[in-house]
């Protein structure tokens, strides 16, 4: 009974530490500097890209205004989500704590910080959704903390944007074996059906 | 043949008859042998004997189990005659021998033996739980891959609510038809048939380009839901009453499992898909072949390895012999009018309902709401509905142990404790922040409200003798529906985070649960009051026998009720059994008909 009480405590102590996890520090995006990156993504073509076919330009420097860059390690460039495309899907939401937001799930590059501008042509992953995107790069310290970012946009996140339209995932081949299963078991169902009320009525006959 | 004409049309009670025949034959010194007009009238009547008999306990549907009406020729030595309803001594040909369980007279298995695969009886049982189980995987495989299909077909929170509450409606006007379906073409068909019929939608996700596509193809894929009633429909005929509660309670929560299965399969089957170089947006729509293959294949061996019945299939037996039936307007008319159906239908609604809404939506919540892997998401999601291995028949255990110290009062007091404390740790999931405070709530949960599902079936067979097939599918329907209710009130919108809709579900669960206090037996009390005092009311014969007319009565009709309601006076509990006037065994049907 002892060792049921020990472990009975120990349940109940962690417990009481996970409840009081949240005192840790946490980062925000606020507290980034902003606009440390000069940043512009070019499209390949006017209109909407396709996914998995049209590209973009990415260029970044280290702008004018900048004054972290001495912490400067790496920098990660990433494709975000535009307002537009965020309504109604809280799975892209905007929040404050870095570790939360889900602004820009889709990594471009990731690259070592250069004093000197540097460019990138990124073309559009296959599992890009359809959606209104900017690019925004982050400056990243040795401790994998994000200190300054730049974006191709404003701050309310409204002019230079594109749109993407992802693939539709659909094959012709699919769709035919699809429409072959499908014929097959309502086939086997009624050759079956068929075939037992035959068998029915021959034993009746007998 | 004159004679036995004025035996037809002079009186209709049946002992009566055999009385009289037996007097001829005695008169005449032989065995009488009966011409084809008196084999049909016999079968006929030994038929409706025997469905009024066992017309039991866990029938969903209102026809007769165990059509009984041979070809050979009744040798006509009527052991103990003075039976009355059971005829059970009367010997058919077939000697029970050849049957791998032991039986009863109607050739149903008397005893359970989950790992034998024996023709009839235990075949139809795996067959019947496995095809409920493959259904359950294709109607909740589209949710553990909700975070891929969505940005796929460009979704929003309100297409993704919506097309979970199409998935779950369908099953709700197929469940009630489904008793029907299996009484004109056997437990079989009415299987292979939803199975069958429902792979090409499975098969349709490859063509889904938009949110309209998705809600659609989910609609229809729901209606296979049904199977739950031909699976309980086909071991009700197989299996005899002292069992069928275990029996059914395993199958119904063995099925279920199907729900947490899909959680683990699909994020599996997607991932292998991918590797061996697929797209995302390729891969899903590949990965929902597997389900529909495996309706296919289970819609096959249901067909070629399944029989209707012990003796044999429908379709041959029905053209032996006469099927009577019950009359369905009276059986929905007396479902109809009894308040406790639609109490059950809302308390259903928010124990097998949360369960399936929980199916739903559970990957993605841990998905986005701890950023984890779609597979490990998935693996935790699966763990909600695995409980359901164990849970739901220790729910139904739980009932019976207390019904045996408290009668239908502990039943009562049992249901409500785990429904509510399942509601307690659903509004827990919802407040918890952190992933193993999460999962622990989840898993407590989870044995909470799948324990009061089962706890639920141990109530509905009480409910009433004669419909009891009618409301075991109202019941159930309640479950899709309450399923259907919370989804869209909870998880359709941006209103809510999911997090908050979770706990504000668990909330409504208590409030509705609640309503197990209006469950009231004149003959047994309540959660607080006691039986009537009037005398007559407070006897289990008066309230099982109300539900026939006077006429009815009189043909004798109400038999099987009678006998129920004797075997039901255990409901009383503790008081009964020392009384020593009543049987101490549990009644006949246990905890039938799980849902």
């Amino acid at each position: 009974m002892a060792i049921h009480k020990i472990i009975l405590a120990s349940f109940i102590v962690y417990l009481m530490i996970q409840f009081s996890h949240g005192a840790t520090k946490e980062r925000l995006f606020s507290d980034l500097e902003k606009d440390a990156l000069d940043v512009t993504a070019k499209p390949s073509r006017q209109g909407v890209l396709d996914a998995g076919i049209d590209k973009l330009s990415i260029t970044w420097k280290l702008s004018s205004t900048a004054k972290k860059q001495a912490n400067f390690t790496t920098i990660k460039v990433k494709l975000c989500y535009a307002p537009v495309s965020q309504v109604d899907r809280p799975w892209r939401k905007t929040e404050n704590e870095l570790f939360k937001d889900k602004t820009c799930p889709h990594k471009i590059i990731t690259r070592a910080y250069n004093k000197s501008s540097q460019s990138f042509k990124y073309t559009l992953d296959r599992d890009i959704p359809t959606g209104t995107y900017f690019v925004r790069t982050y400056a990243v310290d040795a401790k994998d903390h994000e200190v300054a970012f730049g974006q191709s946009t404003n701050e309310a996140k409204t002019t230079n944007l594109f749109s993407v339209q992802a693939i539709s995932g659909r094959h012709k081949s699919l769709d035919i074996a699809s429409v072959c299963f499908s014929v097959f078991s309502v086939l086997a169902l009624l050759v079956f059906f068929v075939n037992e009320k035959r068998k029915a009525k021959l034993e009746q006959r007998k | 043949m004159r004679n036995f004409q004025r035996y037809i049309y002079a009186t209709k009670n049946y002992s009566e008859n055999l009385k009289e025949l037996k007097a001829k034959r005695l008169e005449k010194n032989k065995t009488h042998v009966l011409c084809q007009e008196e084999r049909v009238f016999f079968s006929r009547l030994l038929g409706t004997i025997m469905a009024h008999h066992n017309e039991d306990e866990g029938s969903i549907g209102t026809s007769m189990h165990g059509v009984t009406a041979r070809e050979q020729v009744f040798s006509f030595s009527v052991q103990g005659e003075d039976d009355g309803p059971s005829s059970h001594t009367v010997r058919f040909d077939d000697p029970t021998a050849k049957f791998a369980l032991p039986v009863d007279s109607e050739h149903r298995a008397t005893a359970f033996k989950p790992f034998s695969f024996a023709k009839p009886h235990m075949r139809a049982f795996h067959l019947g739980w496995i095809s409920f189980f493959t259904c359950f995987i294709s109607t909740f495989a589209a949710a553990p891959l909700v975070p891929i299909i969505r940005d796929n077909l460009d979704l929003t929170k309100s297409d993704i609510g919506n097309a979970g509450v199409a998935s779950v409606s369908g099953a709700i006007f197929s469940r009630l038809a489904m008793g029907a379906v299996c009484d004109l073409l056997g437990a079989r068909y009415g299987t292979a048939f939803l199975l069958m019929l429902s792979a090409p939608t499975v098969f349709s996700m490859s063509f889904v380009s938009d949110a309209g596509g998705y809600l659609s193809v989910r609609f229809m894929i729901g209606f296979c839901l049904a199977t739950f009633v031909s699976c309980q429909y086909w071991t009700s005929v197989m299996f005899n009453g002292k069992i069928i509660g275990l029996v059914n309670g395993c199958a119904g929560g063995w099925g279920d499992m199907g729900g947490g299965v899909t959680q683990l399969l699909m994020p599996m089957v997607f991932h292998v898909i991918k590797l061996a170089g697929a797209t995302p947006f390729t891969a899903w729509r590949i990965a929902f072949f597997i389900p529909g293959f495996l309706q296919v294949i289970m819609g096959i061996l249901v067909l070629t390895l399944g029989q209707d019945l012990p003796d044999g299939n429908l379709s041959t037996l029905q053209k032996r012999g006469a099927v009577s039936k019950d009359k369905f307007t009276k059986v929905f008319w007396y479902a109809v009018l009894n308040y406790r159906t639609y109490v059950l239908f809302l308390l259903y609604g928010f124990s097998m309902g949360i369960e399936m809404t929980i199916n739903n939506v559970i990957s993605e919540y841990f998905f986005d709401r701890f950023q984890l892997e779609l597979h490990t998401a998935g693996m935790i999601a699966a763990s909600f509905g695995m409980a359901n291995f164990f849970a739901r028949p220790l729910g139904g255990y739980a009932s019976d142990i207390s019904a045996r110290f408290f009668g239908m009062r502990g039943r009562l007091w049992t249901l409500w404790i785990l429904q509510t404390s399942g509601g307690i740790f659903c509004v827990w999931l919802g407040r918890a922040t952190s992933l193993p405070i999460a999962i622990l709530s989840m898993m407590l949960f989870s044995v909470g409200v799948q324990a009061a599902c089962g706890a639920i079936f141990g109530i509905v067979p009480f409910v009433s003798r004669r419909s009891l097939g009618l409301i075991s599918g109202l019941t159930g329907a309640g479950g899709n529906f309450g399923s259907g209710l919370t989804q869209l009130i909870f998880f359709s919108s941006s209103k809510f985070h999911t997090a908050d809709g979770l706990s504000l579900m668990g909330i409504m669960g208590m409030i509705f649960t609640l309503l197990v206090a209006f469950i009231h037996f004149p003959q047994w009390g309540s959660m607080f009051f006691g039986p009537t005092s009037d005398e007559k009311k407070s006897k289990e014969e008066h309230y099982y026998a109300a539900e026939w007319t006077e006429e009815e009565k009189r043909q004798g009709l109400h038999e099987g009720s009678l006998k129920f309601a004797e075997n039901s006076r255990s409901e009383r509990g503790r008081k009964a059994a020392s009384d020593g006037s009543s049987p101490s065994t549990p009644p006949e049907n246990g905890n039938p008909a799980h849902v």
